[in-house]
């Protein structure tokens, strides 16, 4: 696997993050499976260009997580627990909901008014999707 | 030292420095040639170059070899091999003298054979030559010696320029001795006492010279 | 088993003008040090003491568990090392350079070799003097590369690079790691590439070793706090914090060891956290130095 990731120097939040974020990524849009082994640290740290300690670092949050699972002396795989991809999509939604809601406190939009908007958004994804 | 890089280092500084050697070579050879034409000046002249030929040798290569090094900073590169302080000593001092002394040895034996075959110079004069062909060997082993310890160019100028001044003085001197010059023009080569002693002696300066560069070198803490 | 691929204890090492004073380090096998420093601060004094090319006054160097300089050559066979002030024969040929390291060491990888020749857009059969300065750097690195050394010590290995020479260093190196029984000890400027690839950091200023961690802990520790002060206060610098820098209502402290803690502690004083930022090794670093030497000074 040449350069399974791409990690952006100028990106603020700290590299061990960045990987989380991009594996978290890759399961929830279905390019790792679901137990699907996943390269062993010092690989993804070559392959990266990145040190070693990072890898492990964010290797280990997975874990604490329950993303991954890594077996000593057999390397690390996504974890098999059923419906993983969609519930990192789910997360990932929360959180766009979470930044929404936050943006839209700042700019002093009631939340009755968000609901009409987010229907509205979904009438234009849906008119979009049909095209 | 089975698995020492000292070898390789002298084949490398061999390999670098062979066009010098080359150049040298060759106009001791012209200028043995022309020795050989016969008559006073071609003598003179022959016998000049030959002796040039030698001195400025002398006086190159152990810059060329050795101050150089550390000029064009290649030094950090050879000390980055598995070699010591000291192997790198005995490496530069192997290779160097080497190279002069190849020329210096081939000349020398041409010069001989001349005197033995020609008729220009008797072969009473054999031990002169020797003696005389030693003192730029004394020279080089000086001037190699400051260069390998002081690491400085200008030092090494300042101990080819002595040097080079005192040649003619003791090329003098040997001329105006007469328990040596006595035996010039005989047939046969003697080596008498007087001889020998002097020669012991610039053999002895030469090792001299040798054993002071790697006392020295060796008290040095800071290498590099 | 955790080797020490490099053990500096105590190194002392005086000059007229400037001395190493108590310096100590630790490299584990296979983790990358970087080590960084300002003009002068004596990281190529201490790689030249660890390389045995200079002699420590006091002190102990061990090096892949030679003690330096004693066992210098025993340590070097497996030691690859390039600093930025090394130039190779002008007249001779990038191949002929390569034949000789080959000569020398019998763990060089030719094939390798070739790869590495490609990859930096060398040809083995220019001569050094018809060398751009960057390709000069990357035949330097290809010649030590190729070998295979459980050891690299670069000093400078990136200075004076274009960014794509410069990431095609970094790349190979990252590759080194793969062994975990080989370690990178590499000095720099470029506290971008160090950030990246160091699994250790060491901060060296005016002799003396200011930090030497675990990096991803390195970096957890600093933060910059910006806050919004009431009028009339002016904010103590807590535990944690080496540096408040306040004017008018606005304030940023620096703190070294940051824990949650601390915006709390400046809330109860009445200030209000507007947000809390991760520094880059750069901001560490002059944060860092400016603090150590007032230190000294004091």
């Amino acid at each position: 696997m040449d350069e399974p990731l791409t990690l952006s120097q100028s990106d603020k939040r700290p590299m061990y993050l960045q990987i989380m974020e991009q594996i978290k990524q890759r399961i929830a849009v279905g390019d790792w499976k679901e137990g699907q082994p996943i390269p062993s640290i010092r690989q993804l740290a070559a392959d990266t260009a990145v040190s070693v300690i990072t890898v492990k670092r964010a290797y280990l949050e997975l874990e604490r997580e329950g993303i991954i699972v890594t077996q000593p002396g057999r390397g690390s795989h996504v974890s098999t627990s059923p419906g993983l991809g969609i519930r990192l999509r789910e997360q990932e939604l929360q959180q766009h909901l979470e930044n929404a809601m936050r943006v839209a406190a700042q700019l002093g939009i009631r939340p009755k008014e968000i609901e009409r908007r987010l229907r509205e958004a979904g009438d234009r994804v849906a008119e979009r999707e049909s095209v | 030292m089975t698995d020492s890089v000292i070898p390789q280092l002298i084949r490398k500084d061999l390999r670098l420095h062979r066009l010098q050697m080359a150049i040298t070579i060759g106009a001791g050879i012209l200028a043995l040639v022309v020795m050989q034409r016969g008559g006073e000046v071609s003598l003179v002249l022959g016998s000049t170059w030959y002796f040039v030929a030698i001195i400025v040798l002398a006086c190159m290569l152990p810059v060329s070899m050795v101050v150089n090094e550390r000029k064009k900073q290649t030094l950090a590169f050879v000390m980055s091999l598995p070699v010591s302080s000291t192997q790198y000593t005995t490496a530069k001092l192997v290779s160097t003298l080497l190279m002069f002394l190849v020329p210096w040895l081939l000349l020398l034996v041409c010069a001989l054979a001349l005197t033995t075959t020609g008729n220009t110079i008797p072969q009473g004069a054999i031990p002169m030559v020797v003696i005389m062909a030693l003192l730029p060997l004394i020279g080089f082993s000086v001037i190699l010696a400051v260069a390998i310890v002081s690491e400085s160019e200008g030092w090494a100028i300042a101990a080819t320029v002595v040097c080079n001044s005192t040649y003619g003085i003791a090329w003098y001197l040997i001329t105006k001795t007469p328990s040596l010059t006595v035996n010039w023009t005989r047939h046969v080569a003697i080596w008498d006492q007087t001889v020998l002693r002097l020669l012991f002696a610039e053999f002895g300066s030469v090792a001299l010279m040798i054993s002071l560069t790697f006392f020295l070198q060796s008290r040095k803490r800071d290498f590099i | 088993m955790n080797d020490l691929a490099i053990e500096l204890t105590g190194i002392c090492k005086r000059y007229r003008y400037f001395s190493l004073d108590k310096i100590s380090l630790q490299l584990p096998q296979g983790e990358i040090m970087g080590l960084i420093g300002a003009n002068g601060a004596g990281k190529s004094t201490t790689i030249r003491i660890l390389m045995g090319l200079i002699h420590q006054d006091a002190g102990e160097a061990r090096v892949l568990g030679h003690p330096m300089p004693a066992e210098q050559v025993a340590a070097k066979r497996d030691i690859g090392f390039a600093s930025e002030d090394m130039r190779l024969y002008d007249s001779m040929t990038l191949g002929w350079h390569m034949s000789f390291i080959q000569s020398i060491y019998p763990n060089w990888d030719d094939s390798y070799a070739q790869v590495l020749l490609k990859r930096f857009g060398l040809r083995a059969d220019q001569k050094i003097k018809s060398l751009s300065h960057g390709q000069r750097v990357k035949s330097t690195l290809l010649l030590v590369l190729a070998r295979k050394p459980k050891l690299l010590v670069l000093d400078e290995p990136t200075t004076g690079l274009d960014p794509v020479a410069r990431h095609e260093i970094l790349r190979e190196l990252a590759h080194v790691m793969q062994d975990d029984g080989r370690s990178i000890l590499f000095s720099s400027h470029n506290t971008q590439d160090v950030e990246q690839i160091s699994d250790r950091i060491t901060f060296i200023d005016r002799g003396r070793i200011i930090d030497s961690m675990d990096k991803e802990m390195y970096l957890d520790r600093w933060r910059r706090l910006r806050l919004e002060v009431p009028p009339g206060l002016h904010l103590p610098a807590l535990p944690g914090v080496i540096d408040v820098r306040q004017q008018g209502r606005l304030a940023v402290a620096t703190a070294n060891a940051f824990v949650p803690d601390l915006a709390n502690a400046y809330e109860t004083r009445g200030a209000r956290v507007q947000c809390i930022e991760n520094m880059t090794l750069e901001e560490i670093f002059v944060a860092n130095v400016e603090h150590s030497r007032e230190e000294v000074e004091a």
